[in-house]
């Protein structure tokens, strides 16, 4: 099984693209979606395809890759099964950054509907220049040769410090129940009605920092045993550590900012293969990305067809518990 | 043409021509915020309000208000769908200039104009009925801790009702908390709560409500829901019933 | 054999090596092929020499390997010079023994040269593909030294090596010790057990950071000396001798 291992997830990912593009509030039939790919066959098909369906699975497939292969990194990092890409503050900045631009465009009149295409970048951008903010004094610590164990304090005030930020917000917007709702649902994750504008600023950057963290499975190994041991072996370990968390917190935020608070998706999915297939990270990092593509596409599903309050978020945290928990049940290791 | 928010709904149904109309929002079917349910059941309506689920019904014009999230608006945008985005519901104004757009949108200015003048008419009437009586000072309350201010439907609503809103004469604007200490010396004739079963009973138990005056003394109007909140033509049924809730002796 | 000839000259040296309290001033000069005891009492600055001495905390004072100024040396070639092993056998990741092993040779670029015959000579082929995660405090043990070894290089610090291990495999490892200084390598091993610093070539006495004795052990491990610095009571006494058959 474990040498197939990239063959069972890569056919997992394969059909969770070809649900996503076709299943919907218009379910589209195989040759319809076969002609809309091709550029023929009813123009709202091709509508559907080409501007919403395309543009959702990407960032779909952006933001489960960039999640997991950030929590592979930080649980390397920490040599904690248990570390997530949220530890560090940066996805908490992000949320700031959003939900700021969210509660002003909200008091405005007309908000962010006047302001077209740009309006509604603000957020995303915003969620950058906030999980940035973040990243920023992360990496700042890191450069001075923080270890885990600071950086792990640090990520503690960073999370509560943007969390009392982000619920001072919401407080405020209660009273305009539209903008708090927004608000809300932008936290609990999403990536409806996401449009080429959103993959654009997510895919490439992920793409960039996954290709980037690749190499760096064999150091990881090492270090995940051990530091001082590691750099014993030969690896430059603050160099090392400092390009992890540089690699982590840039996909952190870019994940967040296209889609989202999504939970679970960086602690659960490194985790379920590593019971499954070995700790080894050489493998373990190209694994977890296709997998929390994989695993991003298939929660979104649901969410398509129930109206309202099924985020995805919710989905990821609703399966990933329970699985989890039975894994380990299992497997106690 | 798609309604996608539950502001619009009632006005296209009286705009437009029952075959224009394609789906009507979704909170069309819930009696919490739509007046007339059996009237507007009778159209299809939307289940999610993203993009896609709008586009399912193929319309040629969507009816959205400014706080749709705007990367719908610009997904059916990029769909060549025309868009009328309306951005004020607050006061009668919005709403005549409101009806305005939309019937010109339709093809229909004509039939926009008609509906306009009956509610300039019933809304004169209802002006020479309270016409020189004192206006009732009112606060809006209910179970979330928040009043309504200046700039919201419900100051509409009192200025055509004969009644004055305490809470912007106290300098409050919009949705706001209610503050929890003062409003106990604000002078105010009447409390003004959506319908609810029990809700005589449950604002007794609530602070600061059960500790205000007119409370104690059972001074409770109560309106249904829908018409609370109305933001399109069911506001006129709005102003009657505080009208007359609130000056009896104007309508024997 | 795993390892390279020595080269002529001290193959580690050190001067005037200070670290706040832990250590205080202290030099050393270690020359080819011999193996040297670390011993003193708790909080002597055993540990914290071996680490200084491998490049993993900064002190003051001047350090160089085979000649070469530690600072100026590469970290990938560092990996193969010299290798450092901890007190703690602590693994959080389930990867499997020969995983574990094959890590040492990360410096080298390769994946196996060697592995098979360090995990051989620490009695470990039996646990190949278990993971590491699943066994003993001394079997993880040995699967570091192993590890160590793997990595071929000439000079290897070992921090209580023996420490969790049964009789038999503590008795394996000073012998080979003993092989691979007879090969031209150069062992610096922290000790608890004054009788096992006996079997080594030379003896290193810490005490409060200071290194207050150096050279063969017969000479330095004087009652007097013993009394002074472990405040214990030296007599002679018939006990077990304990050796591989």
């Amino acid at each position: 099984m474990r040498g197939r291992a990239g063959l069972i997830l890569g056919l997992i990912l394969a059909g969770a693209v070809v649900l996503s593009l076709v299943l919907g509030d218009s379910n589209l039939g195989a040759s319809q979606l076969l002609q809309a790919l091709l550029g023929r066959g009813d123009e709202l098909n091709r509508t559907i395809l080409w501007d919403l369906r395309l543009p959702r699975t990407l960032v779909g497939v952006a933001v489960g890759a960039g999640l997991a292969a950030s929590g592979v990194t930080m649980q390397a990092f920490f040599r904690n099964p248990l570390a997530s890409p949220g530890l560090l503050g940066v996805s908490a900045g992000g949320a700031l950054g959003a939900v700021a631009v969210l509660a002003a465009a909200g008091l405005m009149t007309g908000g962010l509907a006047l302001g077209g295409t740009a309006g509604f970048l603000a957020v995303p951008l915003a969620a950058i220049a906030g999980a940035f903010l973040a990243t920023g004094a992360v990496m700042a610590l890191a450069r001075r040769g923080a270890g885990p164990e600071h950086l792990l304090l640090s990520g503690v005030a960073l999370n509560a410090f943007f969390g009392a930020g982000t619920s001072f917000l919401l407080a405020l917007s209660a009273g305009k129940f539209e903008v708090s709702g927004q608000i809300l649902f932008w936290l609990m994750g999403g990536i409806e009605n996401r449009t080429w504008e959103h993959v654009a600023i997510g895919l490439p950057g992920i793409l960039v920092g996954c290709v980037l963290l690749l190499p760096l499975g064999r150091p990881m190994n090492l270090l995940s045993l051990g530091e001082p041991a590691a750099q014993s072996l030969g690896v430059d370990v603050k160099r090392l550590r400092w390009q992890l968390i540089a690699l982590s917190t840039v996909l952190t935020a870019l994940a967040t900012a296209v889609g989202g608070v999504v939970g679970f998706v960086g602690l659960l999915v490194p985790h379920l293969l590593r019971l499954a297939f070995g700790p080894d990270h050489r493998r373990l990092l190209p694994l977890s990305m296709v997998g929390g593509a994989a695993l991003v596409l298939l929660c979104d599903l649901p969410t398509r067809f129930v109206p309202g309050g099924l985020r995805l978020g919710v989905v990821t945290a609703l399966i990933g518990g329970p699985f989890l928990l039975w894994m380990l049940r299992r497997n106690p290791c | 043409m798609v309604s996608q928010t539950v502001g619009t709904d009632e006005l296209l149904a009286a705009l437009a021509e029952p075959g224009q109309i394609a789906a009507l929002s979704h909170l069309s079917r819930d009696p919490g915020f739509t007046p007339d349910v059996k009237a507007l059941a009778k159209y299809p309506c939307l289940r999610t309000g993203t993009a896609e689920d709008i586009l399912r019904f193929r319309p040629d014009l969507v009816l959205a208000a400014a706080y749709t999230a705007p990367e719908t608006l610009t997904l059916l945008r990029r769909a060549k769908v025309t868009l009328v985005v309306l951005d004020r519901f607050e006061t009668l104004a919005d709403l005549y200039d409101s009806a305005r757009r939309i019937g010109a949108a339709l093809g229909r200015p004509e039939r926009a104009e008609e509906l306009i003048r009956q509610w300039q008419g019933r809304v004169a009437a209802l002006d020479q009925k309270l016409r020189g009586l004192k206006p009732v000072r009112v606060l809006a309350v209910g179970l979330y801790p928040f009043t309504a201010g200046a700039g919201t439907t419900f100051q509409d609503l009192c200025d055509h009702a004969g009644a004055l809103n305490v809470a912007s004469e106290q300098g409050i604007r919009g949705h706001q908390p209610t503050p929890n200490e003062k409003v106990l010396n604000w002078k105010v004739d009447m409390l003004v709560t959506d319908q609810g079963e029990g809700m005589r009973d449950k604002l007794k138990a609530m602070p600061p409500y059960k500790f205000m005056e007119a409370l104690r003394k059972g001074r409770l109007v109560e309106i249904p829901g829908p018409l609370m909140s109305a933001t399109g033509q069911a506001r006129l049924d709005a102003f009657e019933c505080l009208a007359r809730a609130l000056h009896p002796e104007a309508f024997r | 054999m795993l390892t390279r000839p020595a080269q002529a000259g001290s193959v580690l040296s050190a001067s005037g090596l200070t670290l706040g309290s832990r250590l205080r001033d202290l030099s050393v000069r270690l020359e080819g092929g011999c193996t040297v005891a670390v011993v003193g009492p708790n909080g002597a600055g055993k540990s914290t020499l071996l680490q200084v001495l491998a490049g993993l905390l900064q002190a003051r004072g001047a350090i160089s390997w085979n000649g070469r100024d530690l600072a100026r040396i590469p970290f990938l070639e560092r990996g193969r010079e010299l290798t450092w092993l901890g007190q703690e056998s602590h693994a959080e990741f389930a990867f499997p023994v020969r995983d574990v092993v094959a890590q040492g040779r990360h410096a080298w670029g390769d994946d196996g040269v060697g592995v098979e015959a360090a995990m051989a000579t620490l009695d470990l082929v039996h646990l190949s593909a278990r993971p590491i995660t699943e066994l003993s405090g001394g079997e993880r043990r040995r699967v570091f030294l192993a590890r160590a070894l793997a990595t071929g290089a000439p000079l290897q610090l070992w921090d209580e090596p023996t420490a969790s291990l049964d009789v038999r495999h503590g008795l394996e490892v000073l012998k080979l010790a003993k092989d691979l200084a007879a090969a031209g390598s150069t062992l610096m091993v922290s000790l608890h057990d004054l009788r096992t610093a006996f079997r080594f070539d030379q003896v290193m006495v810490l005490d409060q950071g200071r290194l207050v004795g150096f050279g063969p052990p017969g000479a330095i491990l004087t009652p007097e000396l013993i009394e002074a610095v472990f405040r214990v009571k030296v007599s002679p006494e018939p006990g077990l001798a304990l050796e591989l058959p």
